[in-house]
């Protein structure tokens, strides 16, 4: 797993288009929230009584599972549980199957990429159609969601221009953003209408109606969700808040965090399948409520946070890491940081290792968390398990017993970083250091800054003698 | 043990406390929602009609007004509109019959949209001032897909059914519908290198036709 993230990362850091196409979104995106926060005072207390709404919903979470799926079911609504990815893959396969299914369409859900049905579905014989456009265009180039928000951020107009060109039956011709926009537009329309299950996410589950949120600003989730006979949701158990009112608070602090709208353009709940009289709608309306590692951050203090994030993205917006290295170095479902919290819950930490390890522990990430997560706290609650299971490699472990030896004798260590500065200054060229020996891996990429020509014991010294 | 037992039961086990007062829990999801005042962003306008017709065309929403001030003369508006967009008098309307006895003279009218409809007409049952949302419930007088295949959507709204905040709406909500729609502007999209585009795969334009007493 060390050598498949370095590998990744080196993929991404020699990418000649990559940077380039992370900063065009997450830079607006970052930008965007700026503003979207400086027009709402109240987001501290928002965020407060948001991080407290979930709090509640997580220490509460048997009582509010047992009451949305009473509602739920009482709507009309067949719910399912999963205890595992597998478990809830079968058993959307199965209601495919049951429905007779040739074509399912989808709207974008990371929870569907987490358990892996996009791959099962295919490995059963089953059309999938990706209805976000970012999906789509995952979905044509055979990758993955780079963002948990814009799957397609790594992407370059260029290069979208190219696979719709190459798939679409009518594509554009204008090499525009918009005309690409209508391709996939012209493209989908009549994909949404012929699919027998639709298939989506949740944003929350409301547990005093039965209700699934979905918000989208394409408006795929309703087209998706409406022609189709079956209707099916995949949601983690943690996505329950207690009420509509509830929502509404939690949906003020997702929007402006991950794109600075203050709501999306759609905003739906669907409760139950088609009812009497209806004009549209499912006839069949299924509710899969997946656990998949979920109750096992819940019995652990140092994981339990984790299941308030409400996949807003603003962390890895805002992530100097992720903004090098993109999302697909990251190599799970979730890039960013919290992704290397999640990731190696829901694969174990002797796979995910590296994750918490590549984090520059800045803090910005909790910084902007619209329910306060402390997500460095959490990434050095792994880099401690992973040191207590074995898990650090031995050139580390030396490193740091190395380090601690000197640490814990102060006139060793003086003696040792006066000698080190002012080696380091050997190589400086103007303020920074470009090449240096046992430095080639951080040089590689970046300058070092050189260290000043003193350490700081010795200046404080000076200082306290009066010079 | 089914799939059922063995979830819950792992919650269970995890919070690792006795089953809680369901009251005691919501006693606590209540006070959860004390002082809304503190957590929502106050209107910039004191009428909350006022302010809805304000946000609605403010480049959050994006979408253009048009006032009259009776539903007599929806009509008329939607003629204007859709003379200013060069498109045929033909549309979806919405199948409520508020809007299918006015008179349509003149009009190509349809009960469902058209996969490739250019425009289609519908009563919003409220308003929200705060985010310039139109609120529809899905029924036999409203199908869900009118409000999302055609390429121009219009909206009628009472300026009496315009509520201040997100929290009013749920207020007088009742029994949630099957399909609980808030529309607040065009489809749109910026999957794209994070560039807005309009008509993603909804409505590239929304127009709001506001009903009542002018606007103080």
């Amino acid at each position: 797993m060390a050598a498949v993230f370095q590998q990744g990362v080196a993929r991404a850091l020699s990418d000649p288009t990559l940077k380039l196409a992370i900063d065009r979104t997450t830079v607006t995106a970052e930008r965007k929230r700026a503003a979207a926060l400086a027009d709402y005072p109240q987001f501290a207390a928002a965020r407060e009584r948001g991080t407290a709404i979930k709090d509640h919903v997580v220490a509460n979470l048997d009582h509010y599972l047992d009451e949305f799926e009473r509602n739920a079911t009482a709507s009309g609504a067949v719910v399912h549980w999963a205890a595992d990815a597998d478990e809830a893959c079968r058993i959307v396969l199965g209601i495919c199957r049951g429905a007779g299914a040739r074509r399912v369409t989808r709207a974008k859900s990371m929870l569907g990429e987490e358990i892996g049905l996009p791959h099962a579905l295919e490995e059963a014989g089953i059309e999938r159609v990706e209805t976000d456009l970012a999906e789509h265009i995952v979905q044509l180039a055979g990758e993955t969601p780079s963002h948990i928000v814009w799957p397609a951020l790594h992407k370059t107009r260029e290069q979208v221009s190219a696979l719709f060109k190459a798939a679409h039956r009518v594509p554009h011709e204008a090499d525009t953003v918009e005309a690409m926009v209508e391709s996939a537009r012209r493209e989908l329309r009549d994909r949404f209408l012929s699919a027998e299950v639709g298939i989506s996410g949740a944003n929350f589950l409301i547990a005093d109606s039965g209700a699934v949120c979905t918000v989208t600003n394409e408006g795929n989730a309703e087209l998706t969700t409406t022609p189709p006979r079956v209707h099916v949701v995949t949601a983690g158990i943690e996505k329950l808040v207690p009420s509509l009112a509830h929502a509404f608070a939690m949906l003020r602090l997702l929007v402006r965090s991950a794109t600075g709208a203050d709501l999306t353009q759609y905003t739906t709940f669907h409760c139950g399948p088609k009812r009497p009289g209806d004009r549209d709608g499912p006839e069949e309306f299924h509710i899969v409520l997946v656990d998949n590692g979920r109750s096992r951050m819940l019995r652990d203090a140092g994981l339990r946070e984790m299941l308030r994030c409400i996949r807003c993205g603003a962390c890895m917006n805002h992530c100097v890491v992720y903004r090098q290295i993109g999302g697909h170095a990251y190599g799970g479902t979730y890039p960013g940081p919290m992704g290397a919290v999640l990731t190696p819950a829901l694969e174990g930490v002797d796979k995910a290792r590296d994750l918490p390890h590549a984090c520059t522990l800045n803090g910005r990430c909790q910084e902007v968390c619209p329910v306060g997560i402390p997500l460095p706290t959490l990434l050095r609650g792994w880099r401690d398990r992973s040191w207590k299971e074995g898990l650090v490699p031995r050139g580390v472990r030396s490193g740091l017993g190395l380090w601690r030896f000197a640490a814990e004798r102060p006139w060793l260590y003086r003696l040792g970083t006066a000698a080190a500065v002012r080696a380091m200054r050997l190589f400086r060229r103007g303020g920074w250091i470009g090449r240096m020996p046992f430095a080639g891996a951080w040089t590689r990429y970046r300058d070092l800054p050189a260290p000043a020509g003193r350490t700081f014991m010795e200046q404080l010294r000076d200082r306290e003698r009066g010079r | 043990m089914s799939a059922r037992e063995t979830v819950l039961g792992a919650v269970r086990a995890a919070l690792g406390r006795p089953r809680p007062d369901p009251a005691a829990v919501a006693a606590e999801a209540r006070a959860l929602l004390a002082d809304p005042d503190a957590i929502r962003p106050s209107l910039p306008l004191p009428d909350p009609a006022a302010a809805f017709a304000a946000r609605v065309v403010s480049p959050k929403v994006g979408a253009t007004l048009d006032r009259i001030g009776d539903l007599q003369e929806l009509p008329g508006a939607v003629r204007r509109y859709l003379a200013g967009h060069e498109l045929p008098h033909a549309l979806t309307l919405q199948p409520d019959p508020a809007l299918w006895r006015l008179d349509w003279t003149g009009f190509e009218l349809r009960e469902a949209a058209r996969p490739d409809e250019a425009a289609a007409l519908g009563r919003a049952r409220w308003g929200i001032a705060e985010t310039g949302s139109l609120v529809f419930h899905s029924g036999p007088e409203t199908a869900v897909l009118n409000h999302f295949l055609a390429l121009h959507h219009l909206v009628a709204l009472r300026v009496a059914d315009i509520l201040p905040h997100l929290e009013d709406y749920a207020a007088v909500a009742g029994p949630a519908p099957r399909n609980l729609n808030l529309i607040t502007g065009a489809s749109g999209t910026t999957d794209i290198e994070g560039s807005y585009v309009r008509g993603a795969h909804g409505p590239a334009f929304l127009h709001v036709v506001l009903v009542g007493a002018p606007l103080p």
